[in-house]
């Protein structure tokens, strides 16, 4: 099936940024009719090659060959002319256009100025016959789900005439189900003589789907790699440069008694119910994880039990004492760690130091002051103390914490929050962008706290990871846990079904 | 540590550089005008800094720009766009003028701070409303401390002209009609000038330079500013709260009683603006007091770009240009305007300068840190694969 011309060639590509160097000697072939993989870490340089393939950035230096002719590629639309076109993660669809509006828009087909419809929905209905894709061309894209959306963002390519199609982490945003219909999607691409260039950072899917890979690491190709002389912990290696551990090592939880108890828990925003009678429990010593697909209440639910929004009614009890609608800073004295999902905006003061942002929310404890000023000899011995503990990398304790990569981030909320001896500690997406490294170290982290007794409730769209990691797994959907399971019961697809909205039989709460 | 100094000095080099700037396209200015540039900068300088007289007085028009600074600063660094200041001093100073008149036989150690804290109460007053406004409504506070400004002028108008007119002024027949002010000040509520002061040091100050001790009043309260936002755990919440209010009310931080309590901080501090010119200048409230201070202290507190210290640098040179205005008008017959228009320029150029410094400093620590992350990762890549494929 894959023939061996190459379609997509590049020469000692090189990309720089005012003081980053992100993209240094990169040569790639793509060969015609493959689905070739780009994988690396956050930072690795993938959206930067990307980007140069499909115009929106021009490299500093190198050459890249279509068909074996050397091209000059200035804007997207001198790519998509060529027949490259990119898919990216974020959707750019307008909502109230139909599905065949939003993919001849820009590339209308027009008679003396007059669009001509008929032949659109056609030619689209046609596309969605011809690679299976199951799209209703007149739909409004407002009513599609985010799977059917990024189809249209497909079907935009493919109209456009592109035979290759680059795809930036296609999977970030769908349920397993969606994913498994996107990949017999591109394999019909792909048997139909398209290429397909994937990049990803999750290996399963990138195993599961391509025929070569491509490893990206710090800005330069580390190598590339037939999908079946490899394996996992082969790609892992070639992306951190060292061995990683995928199995989440840990024991037999050691469960004790109740720490967080929720009741009946409802909140509604702008008369829209969101949370619809909450039921859980979390023990000590037990990691509680919740599975969901993304915005059914998931975020509410951590931010209500934390106090930053107020609950209708219902009840959190953490220790057997009510907390339910206090404020935030005397729920967090009662001995809550919490690391947000949104490390930016809730987690951290970027414009600030690493030291100050290590110690907000204790800046006003005694250990911390001398008399009425604060003790900046104190903060900075507590913050390298946090630097060795849980090793982040930085030069300086002074140096502005929106200068470090999202892992060092995350490392400074973790020494944040785990250092005041928490009774609970609630993770929410806490490995959400993280490179593998960092996302060990917060797992093993995660671990370490069950082990010490602590009570964790980890809340992930990731949903390898809340199996690997949970004790016991609850399922949300629609603002109620509608079902919850001990991780060996279940497998993904089972569980995808359950975050689509089936209920556990007779089980529900 | 060595680059924080390097950076240091590049930042006063921008600074600089943005002052020349805005020179030259004020030279362009008195060109279109018919005047010689250089002329016109030396005589300026040459009144400002050849005269004795100019320096106390280029420190006296400081002194309320200072106070300015500071409030506008302040409400900045928690993210809150003080523009009401302006209205905050006019009720200061009319809270204070009224205290200043009707306390009779106090002795001044009482009077005087009694006088002060009035002035401190009237400019919180009126930051009370508008920060109520925002906390428990949401109403932007730009919005807001414009309306009150317009509310303050006419309020001291309304106490000036009517409630509080001073009828008791006799002049004799034929002199016109009485002034349209409030009674004066006592004696025991004015501020005393640094006549004595400075002339211990040999310096004889003329008499009509009113220098008085609001200045340093003035630059104890920059650095008292300067320890609360940096050095005091409540002003790490209004940093925290004015860089990123969604994280520090995670962490536990009362965003809205931070608002709160810096605001009314900040119409306190804008209540001493038109105490300098009040108590040891004019000696009562009229129809003509002093407007605009609460503006131009927006563009000090930029210029300054919020640093409690730099406002002191930055009033000293509005100070500066404002006393050179004048030198221009008496002796080059140049419009006052023309050094308004470099005022401008200046703030414009600085403005820049500043954004274009703060990218060169942010890409000099990304690389330096890079390069750390690099070498203290370096021992794990050693063992990284050399051979694939």
């Amino acid at each position: 099936m894959v023939s061996r011309d190459l379609v997509i060639e590049t020469k000692g590509l090189r990309k720089s940024f005012p003081g980053v160097l992100a993209n240094d000697q990169i040569d790639i072939d793509i060969r015609r009719g493959e689905v070739h993989a780009i994988v690396g870490e956050n930072g690795a340089g993938k959206s930067t090659l990307m980007k140069m393939l499909c115009g929106l950035y021009q490299p500093d230096a190198g050459e890249i060959f279509l068909n074996g002719e050397k091209i000059e590629l200035s804007d997207p639309g001198k790519a998509i002319k060529l027949g490259i076109g990119m898919v990216h993660q974020h959707f750019m669809l307008i909502p109230r256009f139909s599905v065949t509006e939003n993919i001849i828009l820009g590339a209308e087909n027009s008679n003396r100025g007059v669009l001509n419809f008929k032949k659109a929905h056609a030619e689209v209905e046609e596309l969605c016959k011809r690679y299976e894709f199951d799209l209703n061309p007149k739909e409004l894209v407002a009513d599609l789900s985010v799977g059917e959306q990024q189809r249209v963002e497909i079907l935009k390519v493919l109209y456009r005439g592109a035979e290759v199609i680059i795809m930036d982490e296609p999977t970030a945003v769908l349920v397993p189900q969606e994913v498994d219909e996107l990949f017999k999607n591109l394999k019909l691409l792909v048997e139909a003589g398209k290429t397909v260039i994937f990049i990803s950072h999750k290996l399963d899917e990138v195993l599961e789907i391509s025929d070569r890979i491509t490893v990206l690491r710090r800005g330069q190709k580390i190598g590339t790699v037939n999908k079946e002389d490899t394996n996992k912990k082969h790609l892992a290696e070639m992306m951190v440069g060292r061995p990683v551990l995928f199995t989440v090592e840990k024991g037999e939880a050691d469960v004790e008694g109740t720490v967080l108890e929720i009741n009946d828990l409802h909140y509604s925003e702008n008369g829209q119910a969101i949370l619809n009678g909450v039921n859980f429990e979390v023990k000590a010593g037990e990691i509680y994880g919740i599975a969901g697909v993304e915005g059914n209440g998931q975020t509410e639910l951590v931010e209500t039990i934390v106090g930053l929004r107020k609950p209708a009614s219902g009840s959190v009890k953490l220790l057997g004492k009510d907390i339910t609608g206090k404020e935030v800073v005397d729920i967090r004295k009662e001995g809550i760690g919490f690391v947000p999902e949104d490390r930016h905006k809730r987690g951290l003061v970027l414009p600030m130091t690493v030291a100050e942002n290590s110690i907000l929310g204790k800046h006003n404890s005694k250990d911390l002051k001398k008399s009425l000023l604060l003790d900046y000899k104190k903060i900075e011995a507590l913050t390298k103390q946090y630097i060795t503990d849980y090793d982040i990398r930085v030069s300086s304790p002074q140096v502005e914490i929106g200068n470090l990569s999202g892992g060092n981030q995350q490392k400074v909320i973790l020494a944040r929050e785990f250092s005041g001896e928490p009774n609970l500690i609630i993770a929410a997406q806490p490995t959400r962008g993280l490179d593998v490294g960092a996302i060990e170290f917060v797992r093993k982290e995660l671990v370490k706290a069950r082990d010490a007794g602590k009570a964790v409730l980890l809340i992930s769209a990731d949903l390898e990871e809340v199996m690997a990691m949970s004790d016991r797994i609850g399922v949300i959907y629609n603002g109620r846990i509608t079902s919850e399971f001990l991780p060996e019961e279940v497998d993904h697809q089972q569980l995808g079904h359950y975050m689509l909205g089936s209920e556990k039989e007779g089980a529900a709460k | 540590m060595n680059y924080k100094y390097k950076d240091w000095l590049m930042q006063i080099a921008f600074t600089f550089g943005a002052i020349l700037f805005a020179m030259f396209i004020g030279s362009l200015v008195i060109m279109f005008i018919g005047k010689n540039p250089i002329t016109v900068y030396q005589s300026m300088l040459q009144f400002t800094f050849g005269r004795s007289d100019s320096i106390g007085a280029i420190l006296f028009k400081s002194t309320p720009l200072i106070f300015a600074g500071l409030a506008v600063a302040l409400s900045f660094r928690v993210g809150l766009f003080n523009i009401g200041a302006e209205g905050q001093y006019f009720i200061g100073a009319l809270a204070a003028s009224i205290v200043g008149f009707s306390l009779q036989g106090l002795p001044w150690f009482i009077h005087l701070p009694l006088v002060i804290l009035a002035g401190m109460a009237g400019g919180m007053l009126w930051a009370l409303i508008p920060a109520l406004l925002k906390v428990k409504r949401g109403a932007h506070e730009v919005i807001t401390t414009i309306m009150m400004n317009y509310i303050a002028y006419s309020v001291v108008h309304y106490f000036v002209a009517d409630l509080f007119l001073d009828k008791a002024q006799n002049l004799p027949k034929g002199y016109g009609s009485p002034m349209v002010r409030m009674p004066k000040i006592l004696e025991s509520a004015r501020m005393p000038t640094m006549h004595d002061f400075v002339g211990i040091f040999g310096v004889e100050m003329p008499r009509y330079i009113y220098l008085n001790w609001f200045f340093v009043i003035g630059i104890l309260l920059a650095i008292a500013v300067y320890i609360l936002i940096w050095k005091t755990p409540f002003g790490m919440e209004i940093r925290a709260v004015g860089q990123n209010p969604h994280a520090s009310e995670t962490v536990g931080i009362q965003s809205k009683k931070v608002y709160l309590k810096t605001f009314l901080i900040s119409g306190a501090i804008a209540g001493l603006i038109g105490l300098s010119d009040l108590l040891g200048y004019i000696g009562y409230m009229d129809t003509d007091f002093p407007r605009g201070y609460g503006f131009t202290g927006i563009a000090v507190a930029l210029l300054a770009n919020n640093n409690a210290l730099g406002v002191v640098l930055a009033a000293l040179l509005f100070g500066f240009l404002r006393r050179g205005a004048e030198g221009l008008q008496a002796i080059e017959q140049i419009p006052m305007d023309v050094v308004v228009i470099l005022e401008g320029v200046i703030i414009l150029s600085i403005v820049v300068a500043s954004q274009l410094m703060r990218r060169y400093f942010k890409t000099q620590e990304k690389k330096r840190e890079k390069e750390s992350q690099k070498t203290s990762a370096s021992d794990g890549d050693k063992e990284g694969l050399e051979n694939v494929e």
